[in-house]
């Protein structure tokens, strides 16, 4: 499930849009008039409010207390205190896969943002067919990533593949992408960065056309080259930017599944070199069925976004320019 | 910029778009592939013949019409629910001032920092609990709402100026009508955006499917060619045909959308 | 403005619209694994439906990889399909669990079956303390699978019941060509086709009788397993782990890159319906190890406990169990129909093929393991040994870390 998209700041306070009506000048307090907006303001926040509440934050409630029983078959399930957090501590695979998660996105969030830097910045020239290459770049990022897994594993194959055909006609036998342990977290990087690089890059754009055309003049009557420009000023200009960007593309790669799910797959022998800790959430609650256990995994999983974005909103002031 | 540095440009540009591209067209090439041209080395590059059949070998082993139906019902329903039910709970929360609301919109907001993952398994007991199992309502229903839905288009209604409702006002009309006749027209493009992204989430979502709707007679195209894949693990040809047919619908939205997707995401980015 | 209030109807349209269509008539769900099975079981359904009208029959096919997590996910939202198959390996935790209809009662007053119709001991698999829960569908055997034009290429005698363990090696070895990527055999890492039939020709055994002790790290456990290996690393006559991952056994089999093939046979119709292999491979019985030894086992249908249809569920069952179903099956050359009268016809079905030699190891076959949680140790001894076929740790250390997990699963089941 790809992540929410999270907003680019703190919220911003609240404009009051107090409507002054009739009856507004009664000075009771609370009149006609009040009661009738409170009336229509809950009814209107009421399918959104309920919804939120019965299919988020009371599930969310209830995975603490799974996260503290144990269960056997079906669903039958009972107290089981701590055990499921001591487990956690001895089990090895699970501290794997948050490595694995680790190596995932340290590979292609920087990768991913950078790339579509470039492209965006190569696009924001006013070059002709500009919307036609940004059509085609941006085409991974509406397909279904079951398919976009599909088609890499396809390419992958080490036997048929397009790629190790192509690198075979230029004398070089191409390894086992997806089932050699020192490439498949490779592999998995270039498909994530290939299919983000067109989301990405838009943001960028629009960030970019944002950016006033009179810091270019002045550089340009100071004789500043187009590296100096971009270091100096777009790159600058471009950090409020950049955080958003990260901050939503380290959310949603800490949250990788279909990937691994459709190009590894359960029995692969590098599985437990590649699989996220959202892979092994599932694998523990709807393959292994110890939902406990796994409610417990989406806990740690909660927080350690929780501190990464904490940490991020944090260190935002060192680098962030706003101007 | 001088005539080199645009054809500097325009190579690296085209480089990439090739790589962007190239996995679509190797798709489409295999897909019209025979078992063995696929399989063979050197590689068939050029299909002898367009095999129509593998595309109807999708439909004849796979219920992927259901699949279809699946997808694109849910979809709809749950694009028109969201826009409608957040667009007017972000009305409420953006122009009328009432107790709590406050901390009720941080209540609803707080659900954008929390991974689905940590909800999903109490969530799909819910759904067993009401029966909802292989069903399109699960698919459906708790997609209707959405904090990130309403914390976009709040962000769109607060920029509106404050006369607009004042002559609603003083024509009698209440908050439903005035957001109904003013101010859900004039969020026209947030709605879009918000609908484009409903879309997008919805058509390719994997896990909650996979979870919830077990018969594939009830599973949405996701989940469907998961189970393709499952099956035929290597039978490539047939593999790209089902996914290509499972992609289309969205790559022409987008084709003909385009400019409501680009400036959608650049919305997203640009209003925190 | 008239457009806002068409979306607005289509809103509550599309939301009422989507709840479910009322439905006149009973529809059943059947769901299984084989898709290569569907169209004979498509067949039996269309049969039961002209029988009983007003009842109709919806075929699901899971495929085996996604199967059991399915159906788990499935029992545990209590919904499961009405009718759907079970193996050994899973079947007690379903009845043990009280997810299955039990039919004795209905069993015994059917005019169309009888339980002798089948095999005691497929039947017997099918109890739980005393209730029948399952109408056998049908039987497999293990059988060597090989490539008639790579053995006549190579100058090699087929394989015959005479075949040892070595004159698998020495084929193997005469039949692999590197150079052209094409392999001996395909050291699969599988439990029923594979390691599980070794393990037992080297005169061990997988898990011993009352179910509390695995032999899979004794020393004829390791060597039944280090036979595969072997083939891998040693006399590398197998395709790699990685490559087997990349480009499932038998397909390999499937595109000649492959000469010999343990498999069951329930991948005869398969392999009958393949432009490549339907005459270019037969099969013959498994080789010798220290002795004889074949895996059997026979699937079962089964009614979920919970079904909202009963009495038509049971029709159904009663029909799959029948001389009319298992001729269906039979005559396709689908699978060994678990009706012993039929079983020959089976044999039959696919000239070309000597499926025979799946009979004639009947004498000197072993059950499939089984246990209340067989299908959770199953998976764990794959997950140990996974490392040992990719050539990462010895078989021995792989053989002895699931013995210890296998060990905590059964210790667990007494509980």
């Amino acid at each position: 499930m790809s992540g929410l998209p999270m907003r680019g700041g703190p919220p911003k306070p609240f404009v009051d849009q107090e409507v002054r009506g009739k009856g507004v000048d009664d000075v009771s307090g609370i009149n006609k008039k009040k009661l009738q907006d409170w009336f229509w303001a809950y009814l209107m926040i009421f399918p959104t409010l309920a919804g939120t509440i019965i299919f988020s934050i009371w599930p969310l409630l209830q995975s603490f207390y799974l996260s503290f029983t144990e269960w056997g078959a079906f669903g039958f399930y009972e107290w089981g205190g701590t055990v499921n957090f001591e487990r956690m501590l001895g089990d090895s695979v699970l501290w794997q896969s948050l490595r694995n998660t680790l190596v995932f996105t340290v590979g292609s969030v920087p990768f991913g943002i950078a790339l579509s830097i470039i492209v965006a910045v190569l696009l924001n020239t006013k070059i002709r067919g500009m919307s036609t290459y940004r059509t085609l770049y941006f085409l991974p990022v509406v397909t279904m990533p079951v398919a976009v897994a599909m088609v890499w594993r396809w390419l992958y194959n080490a036997d048929f593949g397009l790629i190790n055909h192509i690198l075979r006609s230029v004398g070089i036998t191409g390894p086992r992408w997806l089932t050699d342990p020192k490439y498949a977290m490779l592999s998995l990087i270039v498909v994530s960065v290939w299919s983000s690089i067109g989301y990405n890059m838009v943001i960028f754009l629009s960030g970019l056309q944002g950016i006033s055309k009179q810091y270019y003049e002045s550089a340009d009557i100071d004789g500043a080259n187009a590296f100096v420009k971009f270091f100096r000023i777009t790159l600058p200009l471009l950090t409020p930017t950049i955080f958003f960007v990260t901050v939503t593309s380290l959310i949603s790669s800490f949250q990788v599944f279909e990937l691994i799910f459709t190009m590894i797959g359960i029995n692969s022998p590098v599985i437990r070199h590649t699989q996220s800790i959202v892979f092994y959430f599932y694998r523990q609650a709807f393959v292994n069925m110890d939902k406990g256990y796994a409610a417990a995994i989406s806990l740690v999983l909660f927080v350690v976004i929780l501190g990464v974005t904490i940490v991020q909103f944090r260190l935002q002031k060192r680098w962030v320019h706003y101007e | 910029m001088n005539k080199t540095g645009r054809l500097v440009v325009h190579l690296i540009l085209i480089a990439g778009a090739l790589l962007m591209v190239g996995p679509f067209i190797w798709m489409i090439l295999t897909s019209f592939m025979s078992l063995g041209e696929s399989t063979r080395v050197p590689p068939v590059i050029i299909p002898s013949e367009l095999r129509w059949q593998n595309y109807l070998r999708v439909f004849t082993s796979f219920p992927f019409l259901r699949f279809y139906w699946n997808t694109f019902s849910t979809t709809v329903a749950k694009v028109v629910g969201q826009v409608f039910f957040c667009s007017m709970a972000a009305y409420a929360f953006a122009r009328i001032r009432f107790p709590g609301r406050d901390f009720l919109f941080l209540l609803i907001l707080s659900v954008l920092m929390v991974p689905s993952q940590a909800y999903i398994i109490p969530r799909y007991l819910l759904m067993a609990d009401l029966g909802w199992l292989n069903t399109l309502t699960a698919l459906t229903v708790p997609g209707l709402f959405s904090s990130f839905g309403t914390f976009l288009l709040r962000q769109f209604f607060l920029s509106l100026p404050t006369e607009l409702e004042e002559a609603a006002t003083l024509d009698g009309c209440n908050h439903f009508q005035i957001y109904y006749k003013i101010f859900a027209p004039l969020a026209k493009s947030g709605m879009i955006a918000l609908a484009i992204f409903v879309a997008l989430w919805s058509w390719n979502d994997l896990m909650w499917p996979l979870i919830v709707n077990s018969s594939p007679l009830k599973m949405p195209l996701s989940a469907g060619l998961s189970t393709l894949q499952g099956q035929y693990g290597t039978d490539f040809p047939l593999l790209m045909a089902g996914s290509l047919m499972a992609i289309a619908p969205m790559i022409l939205m987008f084709i003909i959308l385009q400019n409501q997707f680009v400036e959608g995401i650049a919305l997203t980015g640009s209003k925190g | 403005m008239k457009r806002f209030r068409v979306v607005l109807l289509l809103a509550l349209v599309a939301a009422l619209g989507l709840s479910a269509l009322a439905q006149a008539q009973v529809t059943l769900s059947y769901r299984f694994w084989d898709i290569n099975q569907a169209p004979a079981m498509e067949a039996i359904a269309r049969a039961f439906e002209e029988k009983n009208p007003g009842v109709k029959v919806e075929i699901e096919v899971i495929p085996w990889g996604q199967y059991w997590t399915n159906l788990e996910t499935a029992a545990t939202g209590r919904n499961l399909p009405d009718i759907f198959w079970l193996n050994a390996p899973n079947f007690e935790l379903y009845a043990g669990n009280g997810m299955l209809l039990p039919i004795d009662d209905r069993l015994a007053k059917s005019d169309l079956i009888s339980i002798d119709d089948y095999p005691a001991a497929l039947a017997a698999i099918y109890n739980h303390r005393g209730k029948q829960y399952g109408i056998p569908k049908d039987m497999d055997t293990i059988g060597l699978w090989y490539n008639t034009e790579l053995f006549d290429a190579a100058g090699i005698a087929y394989p015959d019941e005479n075949w040892t363990w070595d004159d698998l090696v020495a084929a193997a070895k005469a039949l692999t060509d590197e150079a052209n990527q094409v392999w001996g055999i395909a050291a699969e890492l599988n439990l029923q086709s594979g390691f599980g039939n070794t393990v037992h020709q080297a005169g061990g055994y997988i898990i011993n009788e009352d179910r509390t002790k695995t032999g899979i790290a004794e020393p004829e456990g390791i060597a039944g397993l280090k036979f595969w290996t072997d083939l891998i690393h040693v006399h590398k006559v197998s395709p790699s782990m990685a490559q087997m991952t990349d480009t499932e056994p038998v397909s390999l089999f499937e595109s000649g890159r492959v000469a010999m093939y343990f498999t069951g046979s329930w991948n005869a119709i398969r392999f009958a319906n393949n432009e490549y292999t339907k005459d270019r491979v037969d099969v013959a019985v498994l080789p010798k190890g220290k002795e004889r030894a074949v895996i059997i086992h026979g699937l079962s249908n089964v009614i979920a406990a919970n079904t909202k249809h009963p009495e038509e569920a049971w029709k159904f069952v009663e029909f799959l169990g029948s001389r009319e179903a298992m001729e269906i099956q039979a005559k396709t050359g689908t699978v060994i129909p678990a009706y012993m009268a039929l079983q020959d016809s089976w044999v039959t079905s696919i000239p070309q093929f000597n499926l025979k030699a799946f009979m004639d190891q009947l004498d000197y076959a072993v059950p499939y393991p089984a246990s209340v949680r067989a299908g959770h140790w199953q998976q764990l001894l794959v997950d140990c040994l996974i490392p040992a076929w990719s050539g990462e740790i010895s078989i021995e250390d792989a053989a002895r870390d699931a013995e210890a997990q296998i060990q905590e699963v059964l210790a667990s089941e007494k509980r």
